[in-house]
């Protein structure tokens, strides 16, 4: 399917088209986590395509040498390094955002986009278009968190990027924020809302019931 | 394609070439950026202990950075939790004893690994070594924090003149999900709080999290810790501007606030820096009542 495909295609299709969240419904454990703020929304998101787009690119340069019986375990060990370095150059260049993330970094693991790319993308396909492929995903990942991250950090703590957007009354201001928009579950209502919206845009994205 | 890719030596070729590159990969990443690491958290470490003592980010750049202003103001020591001695040779004595030979022990003492070296006083006996912390009983351990070290960074800041401005302890308690590891700043009458920061805590983001609010934090200054040498100070439900031993909790964060109460009371107590504080009262008499009015008037009410 994708020989034919362009980079432009590769790299868009996944944000709107074929979104591995609000479409294929992949990845939503992290997504509920790291969303409580913008920060650390485009911190992960960042490490996210980095890993899909490099693990991604190192699967598909190997695909031909892969025996069939331990892929799922070397498609694991690639991801793994990958992860493992992302988190350790967190740590030394971004000592903050590496704290809040915490454990989330060391979960991109276990996130599935990032196999169910590695397994049904770069094991067909050449090294260029599984690398963009990759960020393709990553970047369709990265929207959500940025969309969800922005209503949360928003409505819960009144900020964006860190920065105080609405007063809130504990600071001597207007706005009583929403509690529960710092609690997993409000990141539920958001990707609900925002599939609801993107699939009355693409009515083609409806299932058929 | 390689007709042979799934046979059995080409499997094995595969797995072990991989694993090599992969282990050499992660490797180079995690010993080349270890020291850039390492001086991160120390950093961090540095930078909590100058907030809660009241400096602000612009004087710390004028300062010239964290780790000047550090070296210049405050003096770092070891007590002897026990004792509340100064104790950085046995401190020195008991790592080596453990296997950790330390060329600046002040500096390089780490307690949270002391703590967690699980090296107490049964290890102590059966190794005939002097034990670096101490397993506490299920009674005793009202911080929840299981294993106390024996040895404990005091940091003393100085003001210009010299004299003692403010006391900063190591604390940690257990909140509801995690260890919440902190610094407490006290005047140096030793009674009155100057301070409170959480450096890690991972307490749920918006209710018990809300530990590293600034607003929140800030209630802690000029509260009273003891009465009649006991831990008073405590956290508690409701407007607390008018109890000089009550802190306000957390909405939505019992368990958190409780954990931060039983953290007070058991490092302000005798088991944690009590014994360093009766020594330096008794030692330096210092004008503690003038203090505490003062602090009083201050403390918006």
């Amino acid at each position: 399917m994708a020989s034919k495909t362009s980079t432009k295609d590769l790299i868009f299709d996944p944000v709107f088209n074929n979104n591995p969240i609000a479409l294929q419904i992949l990845g939503i454990c992290s997504a509920l986590a790291v969303t409580t703020k913008l920060s650390t929304s485009l911190t992960m998101s960042i490490a996210v395509v980095v890993v899909t787009a490099c693990s991604g690119a190192a699967v598909a340069m190997i695909r031909n040498l892969i025996p069939g019986s331990i892929r799922i375990i070397v498609q694991m060990t690639i991801i793994a390094s990958l992860v493992i370095i992302v988190d350790q150059i967190l740590k030394a260049f971004a000592f903050q955002l590496s704290k809040e993330l915490a454990v989330f970094v060391g979960l991109i693991i276990t996130n599935c986009i990032v196999m169910g790319r590695a397994e049904g993308f770069a094991m067909q396909n050449s090294v260029k278009d599984s690398f963009y492929d990759g960020i393709g995903n990553g970047l369709g990942y990265g929207l959500i968190l940025m969309i969800v991250g922005f209503f949360r950090e928003l409505f819960g703590s009144g900020k964006l990027f860190g920065v105080t957007v609405l007063d809130k009354v504990s600071d001597g201001g207007w706005y009583e924020p929403n509690g529960m928009m710092l609690l997993p579950p409000s990141a539920f209502f958001i990707i609900g809302i925002f599939i609801w919206v993107v699939r009355t845009w693409k009515p083609e994205q409806v299932e058929e019931a | 394609m390689p007709h042979n890719k799934d046979s059995l030596p080409n499997t094995l070729i595969v797995a072990t070439v991989l694993c090599l590159v992969c282990s050499t990969l992660v490797s180079v990443a995690a010993v080349g950026l270890k020291s850039i690491k390492d001086r991160n958290i120390l950093l961090d470490r540095k930078s909590n202990i100058l907030a809660v003592a009241g400096f602000e980010s612009d004087q710390i750049k004028s300062a010239g950075g964290i780790d000047e202003l550090f070296k210049s103001r405050f003096d770092a020591r070891i007590i002897d939790l026990a004792t509340g001695n100064d104790a950085v040779d046995q401190c020195k004595a008991a790592m080596e004893g453990a296997g950790k030979v330390l060329d600046d022990v002040v500096g390089d003492y780490d307690q949270l690994w002391a703590s967690k070296s699980k090296k107490d006083q049964d290890w102590g006996k059966k190794n005939d070594k002097e034990p670096i912390c101490l397993r506490l009983e299920k009674k005793a351990d009202i911080a929840g924090i299981k294993y106390r070290e024996n040895f404990s960074h005091v940091f003393i800041l100085k003001s210009e003149s010299g004299a003692v401005d403010k006391y900063v302890f190591p604390v940690r308690g257990m909140g509801l999900w995690s260890m919440m590891r902190g610094y407490l700043a006290v005047e140096p009458d030793l009674q009155t709080v100057a301070g409170l920061t959480f450096y890690e805590q991972g307490e749920t983001p918006g209710l018990g999290g809300e530990i590293v609010n600034e607003q929140w934090k800030a209630k802690w200054t000029g509260k009273q810790i003891y009465s009649d040498g006991e831990v008073l100070l405590e956290v508690c439900k409701g407007d607390q501007t008018n109890n000089e031993y009550g802190v306000d909790a957390l909405s939505g964060a019992t368990i958190t606030s409780n954990g931060v109460t039983k953290m007070i009371d058991y490092w302000m107590g005798p088991d944690g820096f009590g014994p360093f504080i009766k020594r330096q009262k008794t030692e330096a008499p210092s004008s503690a009542s003038t203090l505490k009015a003062s602090k009083l008037g201050g403390n918006r009410g």
